[in-house]
């Protein structure tokens, strides 16, 4: 095609390109954002798929995620070890996900672990509590901040275990119309 | 994985099908180990099981891979097995995927192809990621009509501004439409009805010229600016191009274009509103999880999005106490400010009257005194543009210290307000176009001394389609103006007083807030006024491109340099639609005005195309019987009852049965919900029975993780 890029055979852009919402392009540049994040670490030649992870600290450090509050619970969900360390795999897919064009489904999956603090697979009072504090940075009262957390399980749970199982969390997520275009990250 | 292990006990079933010699449970063990978390039953779990190639594999596999929840490990191992599987299938479906990967790749290009065209599109993400989607939604309604009124131009360009130029270049080589004998002007009275003599273009003093731009008077008076300048000419020599035929179906078809743009973008604003049901239930746990705008850049923007998110929990606290509040009032007390409601009611009803019978005392007042000449003239002739702005101005004002007794809830009076700037802007504009039509056709009274000879006031009006057009032409350039002049008299001061002068006043007033819904009234009221003088001042869409774009840049700037958030914020989705929706109110009313003056108000005599036609509509007919005859049969066929009734019941049979879907789709997603919830309660009862009976029977169970 006339790009004389080194970084990736054409099989693999075949492969990112079918695997996330990026074009070829967008892969190039994000890796050039990964390798800037840390150029002594992150190899230019990606070819024989190195086994190169950056961590946590590093990862939040981008602009985009910098002032997020849930910077840490979003590089965590994606990273296969769940402690924060990402590949250049797991960095694309994380930001093909936040990208415009995923689902809603997808991106609800993805914002369920997101919220799910103690990764127990429910969205239990204790994560309620931590989310809503980190939105408002602590300026609620603690009354008000059970009284928001109760009525949110009260207008969500559908099955009545007093915690927000997936389905209940799609569910809601399905009558929220601004979830799309909130929930997205532009790189 | 730890209910891996009692699966493999129960199934020891062999399958040699695999053609690795692995088991099929091994087989899923061994790929399933990857994500822990995803051996949990309540995660969505991706249809590891069944052999893609086994499903019809149409283009659909592709995009499932995308929108599948696994790590890009397993992904990339998904897509390897696919490709791996691709002899296998038949060369058909090899086909089909292929031409579906190359539909997408082509899609993908268009999108960044036409991303790199659009107007400001790091401008508006910029906007959203400080501001929010509510400032941002308002910008992209600004663009939208940036595009609208330019496309639209261009159209009017096309068919009528060009071939006109080219006509009065080429000479007057084109005949004039030769018209009947009865259209013509009686020949009894006087010739008054033709007489039309705009001020000459002398040599006169910049200072007139500048004047003269600003009130639409004197050299732009007798330009390609006004209908007046254009001529009802016919080329006929080698090809026939009927000039008032195409300026009439250029306006009509201006105005179904426009049209269709709204419904289009309306159409998928609602898809989204419908399919969130519009359900007012979900509040609080909507804000907790889908009101942080992930997109949000900086430090400051961030900040204030936490204050946002603070303030709106609190007011939906706040309704919360209020209804408890309401609830507990006596009835003496709900009657009392039951009555208050009505009264303030009227009394809003009775400022929206005042400001309209000021407008026409007003626009009576500019047209008696329209020939007063320098800067007290150029005061009366803008006269009704500076009572409408004042009135738009002052009466949202007084509507909200009235909102405070009325004491609705707060989204209702937030609606409210909208829904009473949006009658007193429609309002407004109707009572300065009646005024107008009152003073042309001396109030509908043909018989009247003034409209006896001409069929309107030829005295006031030799060309009373130009003075409409100078009207709306006024109107246009006053908007432009004012919102420049506030910029540079207003907000710039208000700002630069707030941050030097640390007085407690001048903090509690603070830095200017975006408010969008006025801003947003502002910008349908233009493009109302734009679509009403399109028909007059085919210019106008031009100018009013320019005025937008100009708009935009000022907007920008002040938004950047000047405003603080709004605390309170707009719902972006929502709010789409109902600019919209108002939108087409306005555009409602000047297709009332169009089809008024198309239809009914005798054209003048003196100037523009349509002179000597009875009505501007008529030009059709008559030229109706230029067309061939079959042509004409066929148009014939089509207007008759024999086609248009079978028509009409088709389109109310295709609607009834749309509307019995959507109903049948509502039922099963209602349905649906209390499926869940009954699937909720027996799963929750079936535990319960479990433990009440291993109690019973002190049977030791598994650990209460088993939950099936």
């Amino acid at each position: 095609m006339g790009n004389k890029q080194t970084i990736f055979t054409d099989e693999q852009l075949d492969a990112y390109q079918d695997c996330t919402f990026f074009t070829r392009k967008e892969i190039l540049r994000l890796h050039g954002r990964y390798h800037e994040l840390a150029p002594h670490l992150v190899p230019m030649d990606y070819t024989n798929d190195p086994d190169c992870k950056l961590p946590l600290a590093l990862i939040v450090n981008m602009p985009e995620l910098k002032e997020n509050p849930f910077r840490n619970r979003i590089v965590e969900s994606f990273s296969e070890d769940g402690m924060g360390n990402l590949s250049f795999n797991e960095f694309v897919d994380m930001f093909s996900v936040l990208s415009e064009m995923a689902p809603r489904e997808l991106k609800a999956i993805y914002a369920f672990k997101i919220y799910d603090f103690n990764v127990d697979n429910y969205l239990c009072k204790e994560d309620l509590e931590k989310t809503l504090n980190k939105l408002t940075k602590e300026e609620l009262t603690p009354e008000e901040v059970e009284l928001v957390c109760e009525k949110t399980i009260e207008e969500a749970d559908l099955d009545g275990d007093n915690k927000l199982s997936y389905a209940d969390f799609e569910n809601m997520i399905t009558r929220a119309p601004d979830f799309l275009s909130t929930f997205h990250i532009r790189i | 994985m730890d209910r891996n292990p009692p699966r493999r006990d129960m199934r020891r079933v062999y399958d040699h099908d695999e053609g690795n010699g692995y088991t099929a449970d091994q087989q899923s063990l061994r790929l399933r180990r990857f994500p822990s978390q995803m051996s949990n039953q309540n995660y969505p779990q991706f249809a590891w099981g069944s052999n893609p190639a086994d499903e019809e594999p149409s283009g659909g596999l592709p995009q499932d891979l995308r929108s599948s929840p696994l790590p890009m490990a397993l992904k990339r191992a998904v897509r390897q097995v696919q490709e791996m599987q691709l002899p296998v299938v038949s060369e058909r479906d090899s086909w089909k995927r292929k031409r579906t990967k190359y539909l997408r790749n082509l899609k993908d290009n268009a999108r960044e192809f036409i991303y790199i065209f659009a107007l400001w599109n790091k401008s508006l993400q910029k906007i959203g990621g400080n501001f929010g989607g509510g400032v941002q939604s308002y910008f992209f309604f600004l663009r939208f009509l940036v595009v609208l009124n330019f496309v639209s131009f261009s159209l009017i360009a096309a068919f009528v501004f060009i071939p006109s130029i080219v006509f009065r270049s080429v000479g007057d080589s084109g005949v004039n439409i030769t018209v009947q004998e009865s259209f013509l002007p009686p020949s009894t009275g006087p010739q008054d009805c033709l007489q039309y003599d705009p001020n000459p273009v002398g040599l006169g003093l910049f200072y007139n010229y500048f004047l003269d731009v600003l009130s639409g008077t004197g050299f732009l008076e007798y330009s390609y600016l006004f209908y007046g300048y254009y001529s009802n000419t016919e080329m006929d020599d080698s090809f026939s191009y009927n000039i008032p035929l195409a300026y009439l179906l250029t306006v009509v078809f201006y105005f179904i274009f426009c049209f269709i743009c709204i419904m289009a973008r309306m159409g998928i604003a609602a898809r989204v509103a419908v399919a969130t049901g519009g359900s007012t239930v979900g509040n609080y746990s909507k804000i907790v999880f889908t009101s942080w705008d992930y997109g949000c850049l900086g430090d400051r923007a961030t900040k204030l999005k936490q204050k946002n998110i603070h303030y709106r929990l609190q007011v939906d606290l706040e309704e919360e106490n209020i209804k408890k509040r309401k609830a507990s009032l006596t009835l003496t007390q709900k009657v009392m400010l039951y009555s208050l409601r009505v009264l303030m009611f009227l009394i809003t009803s009775g400022l929206i009257a005042a400001a309209g019978y000021g407008i026409f005392e007003a626009t009576n007042f500019s047209q008696g005194r329209s020939e007063q000449e320098g800067v007290l003239g150029l005061i009366f002739e803008y006269l009704p543009s500076i009572v409408i702005t004042t009135a738009n101005f002052l009466v949202p004002l007084l509507c909200d210290q009235i909102a405070l007794i009325e004491r609705y809830s707060p989204s209702l009076t937030v609606i409210l307000a909208l829904l009473r700037a949006v009658v007193l802007r429609l309002v407004s504009l109707s009572v300065l176009i009646f005024t107008l039509w009152g003073q042309i056709t001396c109030d509908g009274n043909k018989n009247h001394g003034d409209c006896l000879l001409c069929g309107y006031n030829h005295d006031l009006y030799p060309c009373w389609e130009t003075r409409v057009g100078q009207e709306m032409y006024k109107l246009t350039l006053f908007d432009l103006l004012i919102n420049i002049a506030m910029l540079f008299l207003v907000e710039f001061p208000r700002r630069m007083v707030v941050d030097n002068w640390s007085n407690k006043l001048a903090q509690k007033v603070g830095r200017q807030e975006f408010v969008v819904s006025s801003n947003v009234l502002e910008l349908v009221y233009s493009q109302t006024v734009v679509w009403t003088g399109a028909l007059f001042c085919p210019l106008l869409p031009f100018i009013n491109t320019i005025k937008f774009v100009i708009l935009f840049y000022t907007k920008k700037l002040t938004l950047f340099q000047n405003c603080r958030p709004a605390l309170k914020t707009f719902r972006s989705t929502a709010s789409t639609f109902f600019f919209l929706v108002v939108l087409l109110f306005g555009g409602g009313l000047a297709t009332a005005v169009m089809v008024y003056s198309l239809a009914v108000i005798h054209p003048s005599y003196g100037c523009g195309p349509f002179r000597f036609f009875p009505s501007m509509w008529s030009v059709v007919p008559a030229s109706f019987s230029n067309l061939s005859k079959t042509t004409q049969e066929f148009l014939f066929f089509i207007g008759s009852q024999a086609f248009s009734i079978p028509l009409f019941v088709l389109i109310c049979v295709v609607m009834c049965y749309f509307v019995a879907l959507a109903s049948v789709y509502g039922k099963s997603v209602a349905l649906l919900k209390k499926q869940l919830k009954q699937e909720g309660r027996d799963k929750q009862f079936l535990v319960r029975q479990i433990e009440e009976l291993s109690r019973k029977l002190q049977i030791p169970t598994h650990a209460a993780g088993v939950r099936d």
